[in-house]
């Protein structure tokens, strides 16, 4: 219920331009959602607000120059409230649902969230580790070439990796009856 | 690279989700059917791939960075639906479990990384393999960055042209923004790692991993 009523209200706030009723919105999310508010609200302010507040500066400026007046500023704050106000729904309902349990009806989906995540955590273990090793390998720090060029390296590993996993899930899926 | 919840409205959001609706479908009968014993754990093992090369950070002169995309490869070694399978996965399993992109704009996000960028990279592969194998493969990657963002740009864009109250950013802002970095770094970074990543991977074994 809380997932389809977190879709239901990010697209219903995506529709949103008003900046009032954005501000409106904004304190309905943060009274419903108090639990965990600090920590959600530090997690906004370092994944949205500075590429939204980059975006908006550089398009004032832009626009300011172009026009030869400045441009009125409340589509900007509507934009940066907007995209920090659907952050901040899915950080908060994020953190109320156990996903796995929600798709659980669905045990396809679910085979293939869990053998995903799972996955994810072995492949970015190795990947740290050999991005690490690069790093301890150069006496200086790796520059742009040195980190594509290790990746290469690394995909090589992790595409090994993962079709031995893959092969391995498999026999153990079809040896426990799916 | 991708757009995050908010900057477009459900009149560009919704239509986008109707046409990624299909393909998605269509890859839940291959790929959840019957046999999902078999493709499932090599869709997971490749979508974990996918999301594991978008987390490498390439270092940017001015300490900024931008990351790879990878899909390409993944386009180049498969096939282009199996890309935008993968990446949709991947958008999915940041937007639900990292908190990253968006719900919203899933559907748009998945079109332009996953779908229009790999496939325009694919058909430029297949078009000049023939000429240089090596120049082909670096080609295609950079293509499928520049047509990724392209694609970004062009929603972006059509959102400015159908408000400007709702999303203020003119295409002449957005564009510079975004295809400078594409073309200067990130393009170039991507072809080179995918050529990199496919000489190696020329004597890996691949076996179990084709869910074609």
């Amino acid at each position: 219920m809380l997932l389809a009523g977190w879709v239901a209200s990010a697209f219903a706030v995506s529709a949103v331009a008003d900046p009032l009723a954005l501000g409106a919105a904004s304190a309905a999310a943060l009274l419903v959602f108090r639990r965990g508010l600090l920590r959600n609200l530090r997690r906004v302010a370092r994944s949205v607000v500075p590429v939204t507040a980059a975006l908006s500066a550089l398009s004032w400026v832009f626009l300011y120059a172009a026009q030869g007046r400045p441009p009125p500023l409340a589509p900007f704050g509507a934009l940066a409230l907007r995209a920090s106000v659907l952050a901040f729904l899915t950080f908060a309902v994020l953190d109320r649902v156990n996903l796995l349990r929600a798709v659980a009806p669905w045990p396809a989906a679910t085979r293939l969230l869990v053998l995903s995540l799972a996955q994810i955590h072995a492949l970015r273990l190795l990947a740290t580790d050999s991005l690490q090793g690069l790093r301890s390998r150069l006496p200086r720090k790796p520059h742009a070439a040195d980190v594509v060029r290790g990746a290469g390296g690394i995909t090589a590993a992790l595409l090994a990796v993962s079709a031995r996993n893959a092969r391995e899930v498999s026999e153990a899926m079809r040896a426990r009856g799916f | 690279m991708h757009v995050p919840d908010g900057f477009l409205s459900p009149q560009i959001t919704l239509p986008a989700y109707a046409v990624a609706a299909p393909l998605w479908a269509w890859a839940a009968r291959r790929h959840f059917g019957r046999a999902s014993a078999e493709s499932l754990p090599a869709m997971g093992s490749l979508t974990a791939l996918a999301f594991v090369i978008q987390t490498i950070a390439i270092p940017v002169p001015g300490g900024t960075s931008t990351h790879l995309v990878g899909v390409t490869l993944l386009a180049l070694l498969f096939h282009p639906l199996v890309a935008f399978t993968c990446e949709s996965l991947v958008l999915l399993v940041q937007a639900l479990f990292f908190g990253a992109g968006g719900i919203t704009v899933l559907g748009v996000n998945a079109l332009a990384m996953g779908l229009l960028g790999p496939l325009a990279g694919w058909l430029a592969w297949r078009a000049l393999r023939g000429v240089h194998e090596r120049a082909a493969v670096f080609a295609a990657a950079y293509l499928a960055m520049q047509v990724s963002t392209l694609a970004v740009v062009a929603a972006l864009g059509l959102q400015h042209a159908l408000s400007q109250r709702y999303f203020p950013v003119p295409v002449a802002a957005v564009l510079p923004a975004m295809m400078l970095p594409s073309l200067t770094v990130a393009g170039l970074a991507e072809g080179a790692y995918t050529v990199f990543a496919l000489s190696l991977l020329g004597k890996a074994n691949l076996r179990g991993l084709s869910p074609r």
